[in-house]
């Protein structure tokens, strides 16, 4: 597991304040990214966990999703996203999602699947 | 499969995804606007330019389908209620009759969110607004009972006290009343006059806050999903003298996680609000958003019209920022 940051890639400048204040208290180190281009353009050590919005200017999560996937195998990406089709949930996990945690979230809930991912 | 790009007038982009998401979302409101979609995601074009995607915006439910359909939910909602009001707190999760508070964690996530009253459109039915209010307060009430229970070394019980939930209202087939619709709501900026406050008197707290270290898993503690046409944004320019919205009343307050904006005009409970604090002085400015959790509207003398909101996001920074701006300004 890299001892990088986690990162958040978030064009909702509000859900990236919730989800660093959220995680900060559990004193992870953080990062944050408005989209997927961005994200994909950060120097440093790869991230330990990605939470990914998927609905974003610039490169769709999706897209973004494929991309993190190549350039950090190891990491884990987390999906957070308002969009809960079932099918699209399905498509995210094919692509690669290690999880799929739909909008709105209680910070207890991202706590908890952060620390799964962290265990797996 | 086939794949496709889809984009809205904010420019975001979801992508690709089969047609089948992109009509689960179309249909569920999710999706109320697209402005242009590729099949690479690379080359776009405008929806007209793809017949299979036009068809299932011009299929959409129309208003009063919708309001058809919202009303056979919230009495589907209202069955499943009742048949959970009278299972063990396990079967309802579907658990082991000895699972961890973890795993009730997860499968209570699971589950309540299908019934967030934000969920529900601005125009939808009210029969199924309160359908997934009562749902909703059901299941939290049932968690913090299971934390309770759980946390003592005792085997999770069924809620002692449940109120039944009421038979649907009589002619659930009729043909539907026509419902006012609402009054739009775009997110605006609201003119704000500052007040010098009084004291208020003290109430029963209309949202209690949870106690230390334990959530209460009330809706306003579930967080990023904003429709962000319901946002009302207010920019507040804070000076020495209208400091005590900070301080003065009772319940919404920096202590509580909060404040309280006397002026002229009032704000709906629940009304989501995108504030911006303006310290001139300071040169500074301090972001946040918030929920309206108090109205008073002008009609008792006795009270300053205004409303209080509550915090739900606010930098840790700046909040040691603006209590430290309260003592200097001598704010009690």
């Amino acid at each position: 597991m890299s001892d990088g940051p986690i990162l958040i890639v978030d064009d909702d400048a509000f859900v990236r304040t919730l989800l660093r204040d959220m995680l900060a208290d559990q004193g992870h180190p953080l990062q944050e990214a408005e989209n997927g281009q961005e994200a994909l353009e950060l120097q440093g050590p790869p991230p330990r966990i990605v939470l990914l919005d998927l609905f974003m200017p610039e490169m769709s999560g999706m897209e973004a999703l494929a991309l993190i996937r190549n350039r950090w195998p190891g990491t884990p990406v987390l999906v957070i996203s308002s969009m809960d089709s079932e099918r699209l949930v399905d498509e995210a996990l094919a692509a690669g999602a290690a999880g799929y945690i739909t909008k709105p979230f209680h910070p207890m809930e991202i706590a908890s699947a952060v620390e799964r991912a962290l265990a797996a | 499969m086939p794949e496709y790009w889809i984009g809205d007038a904010e420019g975001r982009v979801l992508g690709p995804v089969s047609l089948d998401v992109v009509q689960d979302l179309v249909n569920t409101g999710r999706l109320t606007e697209i402005t242009r979609v590729s099949r690479d995601g690379r080359n776009w074009g405008t929806p007209a330019g793809f017949p299979e995607v036009m068809t299932l915006l011009l299929n959409a439910p129309s208003p009063e389908a919708l309001l058809q359909a919202e009303r056979h939910e919230a009495a589907r909602v209202r069955e499943q209620l009742r048949a959970m009001q009278g299972r063990p707190p396990h079967e309802i999760f579907r658990l082991d009759r000895n699972a961890s508070v973890d795993a009730y964690r997860n499968a209570f996530f699971k589950l309540v969110k299908r019934f967030y009253p934000d969920r529900v459109r601005a125009q939808a039915h009210p029969d199924l607004r309160k359908a997934y209010a009562d749902a909703f307060q059901f299941l939290s009430k049932l968690m913090v009972h299971i934390e309770k229970d759980l946390s003592a070394g005792m085997p999770v019980s069924p809620l002692p006290v449940m109120r039944s939930v009421p038979p649907p209202p009589p002619g659930d087939d009729e043909p539907l009343t026509p419902i006012p619709a609402p009054p739009p709501q775009t997110a605006r900026p609201l003119t704000v006059v500052p007040r010098v406050m009084t004291p208020l008197p003290r109430q029963s707290p209309l949202m209690p806050p949870a106690p230390e270290g334990v959530f209460s898993y009330q809706p306003h503690e579930f967080v990023g999903f904003e429709r962000r046409e319901d946002r009302v944004e207010v920019t507040i320019r804070v000076t020495a003298r209208n400091s005590r919205m900070f301080t003065d009343h009772p319940l919404a307050n920096l202590k509580t996680d909060g404040f309280f904006l006397a002026c002229a005009k009032s704000l709906p409970l629940g009304t989501l609000v995108d504030v911006i604090f303006r310290f001139d002085e300071e040169r500074r400015e301090v972001r946040s958003r918030g929920r309206v959790i108090l109205e008073n509207t002008g009609g008792d003398p006795a009270k300053p019209a205004g409303f209080g909101v509550r915090f739900i996001t606010l930098v840790e920074q700046d909040r040691r920022f603006m209590q430290q701006f309260v003592e200097k300004t001598g704010a009690r």
